[in-house]
């Protein structure tokens, strides 16, 4: 299940940060957010892994801490998308299809004309959208 | 969830907003009005960009954004593509649009000094008046250009050239 | 690569692996070496290790190598044996405390910023304790019996001379009993080499008895293994070695002086030689034949393909050994120890290759044996060997993994063994700049010891920031979890340095979350330490927390609020954030020339102000002029562009404060900060200047709220709720001449900390700059005054005005004024920006009661103030000039009050006067009073005149008066026609207008009255007709008959300025008729929110035009029916026709008949005679009443649609006449008609052209038309068959 979800600026500001757990660890998910942006910024600044996937907005599996994976997607704006799951299996596809919908959902976000670029998102609709697309993870019916 | 305009009501809207900033909003100073249009292009870019880049990897160069901005982002704003691309390797590059959508129906007659007054002065020619016309309406596709590439990390500034019209060509200078 | 013996790892190898000598001595050699402060064996140590003893070394190959770095390791026999944990523990937690302590304590106040130069540069070297920590972690697992580099490969045993019976104490000092576990154990070979050396303490006599017994020791032990040591041999004075040997390897360094002090230097040099013999001589030839032999032992049982096979099969023959942890266990004597022992010795001369071949050899059989202990202890030096080799690095780390991993599963067995291994493979990484994976490994080895796996967190972290790109988020992640760690084991000094490291990361990031968190922690535990200050510096962080949920807020507030009360003073700070306040709301109120009645009149617009004022000032250039020189004798010039206040006047800021937290927040007083400075010279207000530049001093800020003789500031307490914003005014009072500047705004939040906001350093310098330029409202000025003498100022009020009111309630207002001070002020002027609503009166009106003085007296016809109505011209008024106000006693003028139209009025009124005493710097001064009214609709009256057709020169007026009220009830009284020469009378009694003699809400009523033009009849003869009946009456005179003179003030005066607002201001037009209607309430009972009901109502109506389209009227005069008999001719019908020229010009009238060939048909005999009788000819007339327009265009137009059913008639007599009519003059013409058979006729078919010849007088006419055209009007004549 999909523990907490984020996205943060090209500056590596925090734009929206949602949990999804009840228990109150948020400053936990802030944590491991903030620490997945080194690794992205490892993927890449950092040739070492070249190849198909360096240009990839998906990042793949950033890396695994205590009992969470931490995923990662980082757009051609420099906005970097971050996906934490307590599943222990989780397939790729669905990964990169969460992160395709979730891009979506931010995009039309964005583009609303009242939205100050750089600012945190407090649209409500962005809100429901993305917890309809958590929820709906991992569903093989999604799309 | 795709929503689509009709052309001639984004051409409509265009002229009008430049007609309202330059008489009405900002009458005696179009060097305002021109950064405030091109502001509003800005924003538009801005996030247009980040659409039309959804699906596709991230670029590893200028050269890519730029040439993401000729075919892609071109053909989604005008159904068509920037007919030629010139850059000298130092940051400079020229889009060249041969037929540009937005200025096949500005057809310059006298009738075109009204929508700025801010430039007739009574020594002007009319052709001036004309192409201080066009430029007006220039200052928005530039800012659009500009804010989808500042969008994509490329901190640059945008001028557009109309030595012969309908060509349009817009040389976009980066920031080094 | 660098050489791998200079990295720290090579360091630390060689320093810790290498052989260890046992030393055994009797008490009495301890004795003689404690004199210098030294036990034996410390007095040795300094001995030991060998920068180039250049030994000549032949392992097993047959090339010699020569070895020049070496190091011995002594210890005392009781020492060989496993470090016990519980004190291991002890000293670590101690030494972390130490360093906690120490480190702390030179903590810099603020915190470090990191960036990735930093990173690489001072953050090199971690800190200093770590490895000294490291090293007591990896001591703990050394004397394990599983691998052999801590066997002691020989033992010193030291006799003191003055021992009896030295040789058996060389015995017995190496008896079994008391060695170590390790040699009795079998862990290793109890026959070690063994050197036995005499110790000579020269203080206890001479040497003779030493040599005896060294000669018999050589006898008996052999000459080679014997040697005698003579110490203390400088008897006399102690000496002080200036470069001391011992210090460095004392604990502490307190002691470290007396060391040695009965050494002198040819003992050192004695020592010298012993221990470098010992080692060259005997260790390391040693050492060299051991491997040799252990070699070819094994190569010859294990090397070689048959020998693989056999060792192969024979280990799975005992493949069924107890599976004990620790596999099997195996004494010296077993081929595996052996081998072991190889490759140590091998790994200790530096033999690499050797020591890597046999270590691989053993490692399979340990392996297949399961004795993973030993195995984790081979792999573990493979990787070291590897290491030092420096191959193959993926080989390396594969061995430290392996072992890491086995250690780890062997448990508790393994612990110390798996810390030291990571550390070693740590090491190893760091060497090769893996830091990321050197952090990986430090979190795998802190174990669920918590004040273990805090340090080992944070040197993580350090790895994090030192690896390239440095991970600074990680760096900050690993410090918290560290912090937390080390919290939990209370070390909450180094808590606290970890998370200040940790905010160095988060300095200036939007992380807002963990940003408060760290914050919140260390101040919390800054305040467990006590040092309140800091932890309050640190919660005031997070103050402003609009992001946080409420409980956390609270939780926030609550315990900062704790933190500054344990500190038990109030608390000053300067850039408090709570409450936030809005600069831009910061709004500055003084009063210089300009004065306020009311807060609301220092609201209006400064623009509408001067407008009104703009006339009654002395021309503002020369006001300026003079009371700028007036100034610049008084004050240098750069004060006189700052805003000028006077003593004992307060100036008042608006500040809007903003609480942006969920919670309610308690402030209490709230002032301002000001500076007074008495003398106002240049230097001096210069130095305020500049230290108000830096003025974020808290002192300076107490210091200048605390100083208030000068001056007095007002103190509000008030309470924010959640999200709440307020704004409050401010005042200060200067009580003496000088400089006044506002600094800023001090307030206590929940009374126990005060928070300051700074006004100037909130405004952007480069305003300041430009400020200088215009001269008000730049920021520096803005909150710069220049205090004045106190000078007089009014206080005025207007008594009475009603804040609501109908339309056209009239009114008597009085204007009070006060001057309190003892000058007298004079010349008042006062000018009004509503003088339709508010007019001055007399001040005989005081007197007079209301509305009595309205009515007309019957002896005062023609009162004063009618006379001249050009003083009620809008210009300033002018008080009286004797009129000077001072003192208690109030000065009083009436005004009038008139709500003129109904809506939201805001009433202006300025009033100017002038200081009595010249020498201040302002002259004079304007007091400026606003006054907000609501008028209510009350009575909509209309009127309709219309032309008689009986008379000339009368007319038919229709009033219509409706109630647009919800409950008020009026009585219509009096209607006025003003000017003189209007006669108005009733048709109709008014009873029967009004049968319940008031009008009631909603009610509409319509009344018609002649309206006769005296002038007219009277125009010959020029005296003024008194006798003219102009006020009418509308109540039955049953009730009092008292008529309200409207020609008397104010009512002229409201007359005069409603016909002003009238924008048709041709005063000489004789054809306009002014009306005055006077209306009552009645004592309504239920009476509506106003608190007093209107007791006199005007209304007035102005310019209603009697004239028709042009100057010219008409009048057709004939028979209306008469008989004749068809039969004997057709009917000849003379009229009459009068014209009238009302205009002041000559008028050409040219009158057209037309024979209309309308189809016949007889029209229906007239309507109602009214409406038969009247009619207007007057298409729309350029009138102000709206209604009458209106009206007069719908009948026109119904005419002209009706004009084609007439009868055929003829016009007989000239078909055009032309008239030349006189100004005011009266003509007639004849008319003539012929009508054929009977019927009623409309004889409406004809046209008048009329012309004024443009001279006569041109002035005033050109608003009127020169020329025009009118139909005839219908008039109908009935001719009857006579019989």
């Amino acid at each position: 299940m999909i523990v907490c979800v984020a996205v943060v600026g090209h500056q590596n500001n925090p734009l929206y940060i949602q949990s999804f757990t009840e228990a109150d660890d948020a400053l936990k998910l802030h944590h491991i957010v903030h620490c997945s942006l080194d690794v992205v910024d490892e993927r890449v600044n950092n040739p070492k892994k070249s190849g198909p996937l360096l240009n990839e907005t998906f990042l793949g599996l950033l890396y695994p801490i205590e009992n969470f994976k931490v995923y990662g997607y980082l757009t051609n704006t420099k906005v970097k998308f971050i996906l934490v799951t307590t599943d222990l299996d989780v397939k790729d596809a669905d990964v990169r299809n969460f992160f395709r919908r979730f891009h979506a959902a931010y995009v039309d976000a964005v583009s609303n004309p009242f939205h100050v670029p750089g600012k945190k998102i407090t649209s409500r609709t962005f809100a429901e959208r993305v917890s309809t697309i958590v929820k709906s993870f991992g569903l093989t019916s999604a799309v | 969830m795709v929503r689509e305009v009709a052309e001639s009501c984004v051409d409509s809207l265009l002229t009008e907003m430049v007609a309202s900033y330059c008489n009405r909003f900002y009458a005696n100073k179009p060097e305002l009005a021109a950064r405030r249009i091109e502001a509003i292009g800005y924003q538009v870019g801005h996030q247009l960009s980040e659409r039309y880049t959804m699906e596709r990897p991230r670029f590893s160069d200028h050269l890519e954004a730029i040439k993401f901005i000729c075919k892609d982002f071109w053909t989604e704003l005008f159904k068509k593509q920037i007919d030629n691309l010139k850059t000298n390797h130092r940051g400079t590059f020229v889009l060249q649009d041969n037929k540009f959508p937005w200025l096949e129906r500005i057809s310059i007659d006298p009738s075109t000094d009204k929508v700025n007054s801010a430039e007739d002065d009574s020594f002007t020619t009319a052709e001036n008046k004309a192409a201080s016309t066009i430029s007006m309406h220039l200052y928005y596709p530039c800012g659009i250009i500009r804010g989808a590439l500042s969008n994509l990390g490329i901190t640059c500034a945008v001028t557009a050239d109309i030595s012969n019209l309908p060509a349009c060509s817009f040389v976009v200078r980066v920031k080094a | 690569m660098m050489d791998p013996a200079t990295t720290p790892l090579g360091q630390m190898l060689l320093e810790e692996i290498t052989p260890v000598v046992m030393v055994l001595s009797t008490p009495s050699v301890e004795d003689s070496s404690l004199k210098n402060g030294l036990s034996f064996l410390h007095l040795l140590t300094p001995f030991c290790s060998f920068n180039n003893i250049d030994v000549p070394v032949r392992t097993a190959s047959d090339q010699p190598y020569r070895l020049h770095k070496f190091k011995l390791r002594l210890f005392y026999a009781s020492d060989v044996r496993r470090p016990d944990l519980k004190v291991a523990k002890e000293r670590l937690k101690q030494v972390i405390t130490e360093a906690g302590e120490k480190v702390f304590s030179e903590l810099a106040s603020d915190v470090p910023h990191i960036d990735h130069e930093h990173a690489s540069s001072e953050y090199r070297n971690t800190p200093s304790w770590f490895q000294f920590l490291n090293k007591e972690l990896v001591r703990v697992a050394s004397f394990s019996d599983h691998e052999a580099f801590d066997h002691p490969v020989a033992c010193i045993l030291a006799v003191s001379s003055n021992d009896e019976g030295p040789i058996n104490r060389f015995v017995d000092l190496y008896n079994s009993n008391k060695l170590p576990s390790l040699l009795n154990g079998g862990a290793m070979d109890p026959n070690i080499l063994k050197h036995y050396l005499l110790v000579h303490d020269n203080q206890d006599g001479p040497a003779e008895r030493a040599s005896k017994i060294f000669t018999e020791m050589r006898s008996t032990f052999g000459t080679s293994d014997c040697s005698l040591l003579c110490i203390n041999s400088s008897v006399d004075a102690p000496i002080k070695h200036q470069v001391n040997p011992w210090a460095s390897h004392m604990s502490d360094a307190s002691l470290s002086q007396g060391l040695g002090c009965f050494l002198n230097t040819d003992d050192i040099n004695e020592i010298k030689n012993l221990m470098q013999n010992l080692s060259s001589k005997y260790i390391i030839p040693n050492m060299e034949q051991k491997i040799r032999e252990l070699n070819q032992q094994v190569s010859a049982t294990r090397k070689g393909f048959r020998n693989q096979i056999k060792n192969l099969w024979w280990r799975k023959g005992k493949e069924d050994g107890a599976d004990s942890p620790n596999g099997p266990m195996y004494n010296y004597s077993s081929i595996e120890s052996q081998i072991r022992v190889l490759g140590d010795y091998a790994f200790m001369l530096r033999d690499y290759e050797l020591a890597l071949s046999n270590y691989r050899l053993i490692s399979t059989d340990y392996k297949i044996d399961k004795a993973w202990k030993r195995y984790a202890g081979v792999q573990e030096m493979m990787g070291l060997t590897y290491f030092m080799l420096d191959q193959s690095r993926k080989e390396a780390e594969y061995c430290m993994e392996n072992a890491f991993s086995t250690y780890v599963k062997l448990g508790s067995l393994g612990q110390q063994n798996a810390t030291r291994c990571g550390l070693w493979w740590i090491e190893m990484l760091k060497a090769r700049d893996q830091y990321k994976e050197a952090a990986t490994v430090y979190f795998r080895i802190c174990g669920e010891d918590i004040l273990h796996s805090a340090v080992m967190l944070e040197q993580a972290s350090y790895c994090y920031m030192l690896c390239k790109p440095s991970m600074l988020r990680k760096y900050g992640f690993h410090l918290v979890l560290s912090g937390e760690q080390y919290k939990k084991c209370n070390q909450i000094k180094h808590a606290i340095r970890t998370y200040r490291n940790a905010l160095s990361v988060l300095k200036g990031s939007t992380w807002s979350y963990i940003n408060d968190h760290v914050h919140f922690h260390i101040g919390q535990w800054y305040a467990s330490l006590g040092m309140y200050d800091v932890a309050v510096k640190h919660m005031m962080e997070i103050l402003a927390c609009s992001h946080q949920s409420k409980a956390t807020q609270e939780l926030f507030l609550s315990d900062f609020l704790q933190t500054v009360k344990k500190t038990g003073r109030t608390f000053e700070v300067t850039k408090l954030q709570l409450p936030v306040i809005n600069i831009s709301s910061i709004k500055v109120i003084f009063e210089d020339y300009r004065t306020f009645g009311s807060p609301s009149a220092a609201n209006i617009r400064e623009a509408l102000w001067n407008s009104l004022e703009e006339e009654m000032l002395p021309s503002f250039s020369t006001a300026k002029s003079n009371w700028l020189e007036l100034q610049s004798k008084l004050i240098p010039k750069k004060n006189s562009q700052s805003n000028v206040c006077i003593a004992g006047e307060a100036v008042k800021v608006n500040i809007e404060f903003k609480n942006p937290l969920q919670i309610p927040i308690p402030i209490s007083g709230v002032a301002l900060i000001c500076r007074h400075s008495g003398s106002t010279d240049e230097a001096r207000s210069d130095e305020n200047q500049s230290n108000m530049e830096k003025n974020n001093e808290i002192d300076h800020f107490r210091e200048m709220s605390s100083d208030n003789t000068s001056f007095s500031v007002s103190e509000v307490d008030f309470s924010l709720g959640g999200g709440e914003t307020t704004m409050v005014q401010l005042s200060v009072t200067p009580s003496v001449e000088g400089t006044l500047s506002i600094l800023g705004v001090r307030w206590k939040l929940s009374g126990t900390i005060i928070g300051f906001h700074n006004f100037e350093s909130s405004h952007p310098k480069k305003n300041i700059v430009k400020g200088r330029r215009k001269s008000n409202y730049s920021p520096n000025n803005m909150f710069k005054f220049m205090v004045i003498k106190s000078i007089p100022k009014l206080q005025g009020s207007v008594r009475h005005l009603p804040g609501k009111a109908y339309a056209g309630d009239l009114r008597q207002l009085v204007l009070e004024l006060r001057n309190p001070s003892d000058f007298p002020v004079k010349n008042l002027k006062m000018k009004i920006s509503h003088p339709r609503f508010l007019t001055i009166g007399n001040p005989e009106h005081i007197k007079s009661e209301f509305p009595a003085c309205l009515t007309k007296k019957i002896d005062s016809v023609n009162n004063d103030a009618q006379a001249n109505p050009g003083i009620m011209s809008d210009t300033v008024f002018m008080f009286p000039e004797d009129t000077s106000i001072q003192g208690e006693n109030p000065f009083l003028w009436p005004l009038w009050f008139r709500a003129a139209f109904p809506g939201d009025i805001s009433l202006c009124m300025s009033i100017y006067y002038e200081i009595g005493d010249i020498s201040s710097v302002i002259r004079y001064r304007t007091l400026r009073l606003h006054y907000n009214v609501q008028i209510l609709p009350s009575l909509d009256v209309s009127f309709q005149i219309s032309p008689s057709r009986m008379r000339m020169q009368e007319f038919l007026v229709r009033l219509d008066v409706v109630n647009k009220t919800s409950s008020e009830s009026f009585q219509v009284y009096q209607l006025s026609s003003v000017g003189k020469h209007w006669e108005i009378s009733l048709l109709q009694p008014p009873d029967t207008i009004f049968p319940l003699q008031s009008l009631m809400a909603g009610q509409a009523i319509s009344c018609f009255f002649t309206l006769k033009n005296s002038r007219l009849l009277t125009s010959e003869a020029n005296e003024p007709a008194m006798h003219v009946r102009s006020d009418l009456s509308l109540v039955p005179q049953s009730s009092d008959n008292l008529v309200f003179n409207i020609n008397n003030a104010p009512l002229i005066n409201f007359h005069h300025f409603e016909s002003i607002a009238k924008s048709y201001t041709d005063q000489g037009d004789l054809n306009t008729v002014d009306f005055v209607l006077i209306s009552r309430s009645l004592k309504s009972d239920n009476n509506s929110g106003l608190s007093d009901p209107p007791c006199v109502m005007s209304h007035h109506a102005c310019h209603l035009s009697t004239a028709s389209t042009g100057p010219i009227s008409w009048l057709v005069d004939g028979p209306r029916t008469l008989q004749h008999d068809f039969s004997a001719s057709f009917c000849e019908i003379n009229l009459k026709m009068h014209l009238y020229n009302s205009s002041h010009a000559t008028a050409i009238v040219r009158i057209d008949t037309l024979d209309s060939a309308g189809s016949g048909g007889v029209v229906q005999s007239p309507t109602s005679d009214i409406q038969a009788g009247w009619h207007d000819v007057t298409p729309t007339t350029p009138t102000s009443e709206p209604k009458v327009t209106s009206n007069a265009f719908e009948t026109q137009l119904k005419k002209a649609l009706s004009l084609d059913s007439v009868s055929p008639y003829i016009w007989s007599g000239s078909s055009s006449t032309n008239l030349h009519l006189e100004p005011m003059s009266s003509v007639e013409t004849p008319l003539q008609i012929c009508v054929f058979s009977p019927g009623t006729y409309d004889l409406s078919s004809y046209v008048l052209n009329w012309k004024l010849s443009s001279k006569g007088h041109g002035g005033g006419d050109e608003t009127k038309q020169q020329s025009g055209k009118c139909q005839g009007y219908k008039y109908y004549i009935t001719v009857l068959q006579s019989s």
